[in-house]
């Protein structure tokens, strides 16, 4: 409280202080919405420029960490809503690497994780690749709710949505999603096919 | 529940929240319902995307803090500049309506011809023979012309035009 006062009479170091504390919070928070480190830097940049010029605001109701996950939810969801959307996903869009995935986690392996890191890189890419297909809103609850595992509360917090519009849209959201990825399983031509 | 599908059991919360028994009517009815065993792989699929794109974290570079910095310099420079702007704007429109208005005066003045006199103003200039320009540019040459009858016509004639 006593940064945001001295920020909001114009110190710069009591600004770069807040930016120190809360920098790391707000970068994993955008890096749940964007999949390259420009598009995050961007958004926390965003959202930091944002924050100094609303410091005046920010009444020390609530936390400052909440306030600007806040800041952050919004400046998100505007860059994805900005941002073109995909068309459709198509198996002929996949690369070697995404199918070879696809392959290795249909039916009871899914639950498994898998370890190996370029793995996982691949599956995030082409995470990022089916959720740019969905509307930002979508996007945004999919990746708070089933990515982050928040609570419908916690959205509730993040966003200023209503109850009900966030459980409605994480209904509609995962239906979209897993007929996305359906889609893809369904036109999938097989291993001994594509060799 | 094998007639049953499942798609709102699996979109209705999140894949990892689903209970044991939820497990149970789940697998029972995919062994049976092709449609809804594609539905719940995919379901199991998003769901593992989604907690691999979560996992991916990037932290700040360690030049963030002074680019953002450098930034809002840059924005408040770009605010001072347009604020003066502004300032600026609002003073050239000022003063160039202030000469607008003198120049306006300055052509009533000296250059538009003066218009037709009233008949009643006509008729008493008539009878003066002289203008108040000339009574105040030339003040000398009236004190000898001016008699006393003149002057005492000219008030009476007023006051009677008043009363009429």
């Amino acid at each position: 409280m006593e940064l945001a006062r001295l920020a909001r009479a114009g110190d710069e170091s009591a600004f770069e202080e807040i930016m120190r504390r809360y920098s790391p919070r707000v970068f994993r928070f955008a890096s749940r919405f964007f999949n390259q480190r420009s598009l995050v830097e961007e958004a926390a940049q965003e959202v930091f420029l944002k924050a100094f010029t609303e410091l005046g605001s920010f009444e020390g109701r609530g936390s400052m960490e909440g306030w600007l996950t806040r800041i952050t939810t919004h400046t998100c969801l505007n860059l994805l809503r900005s941002a073109k959307r995909r068309p459709e996903l198509t198996v002929s869009d996949l690369t070697e690497n995404e199918t070879t995935w696809l392959d290795s986690n249909m039916g009871e392996a899914a639950a498994e994780r898998h370890k190996s890191s370029e793995r996982s890189l691949v599956a995030a890419d082409l995470a990022g690749r089916v959720l740019q297909t969905l509307s930002p809103d979508d996007q945004l609850v999919l990746t708070l709710i089933d990515g982050e595992d928040n609570s419908v509360k916690e959205v509730v917090e993040m966003t200023g949505w209503s109850e009900s519009k966030v459980k409605v849209q994480a209904f509609r959201a995962r239906r979209r999603m897993r007929e996305a990825v359906e889609k893809l399983l369904g036109h999938k031509p097989s291993a001994a096919a594509r060799t | 529940m094998n007639d049953k599908h499942i798609l709102d059991l699996i979109e209705n919360t999140t894949f990892n929240s689903l209970s044991e028994s939820e497990l149970n009517t789940i697998r029972l009815h995919t062994a049976e319902c092709s449609s809804c065993q594609k539905a719940f792989a995919a379901a199991s699929i998003s769901s593992l995307l989604l907690k691999e794109r979560t996992a991916e974290v990037f932290e700040p570079s360690p030049f963030f803090h002074t680019r953002v910095l450098a930034h809002l310099r840059e924005r408040q420079a770009a605010n001072e500049t347009w604020a003066w702007h502004c300032i600026w704007r609002a003073t050239a429109a000022l003063a160039s309506s202030m000469v607008a208005t003198v120049a306006a005066l300055a052509v009533l003045t000296f250059v538009i011809p003066d218009g037709p006199l009233s008949p009643d103003f006509a008729e008493t200039s008539a009878r003066n023979a002289y203008s108040a320009e000339e009574v105040i540019l030339n003040p000398g040459d009236f004190d000898e012309q001016a008699s006393d009858g003149s002057v005492l016509t000219t008030l009476y004639d007023a006051a009677e035009d008043g009363t009429k």
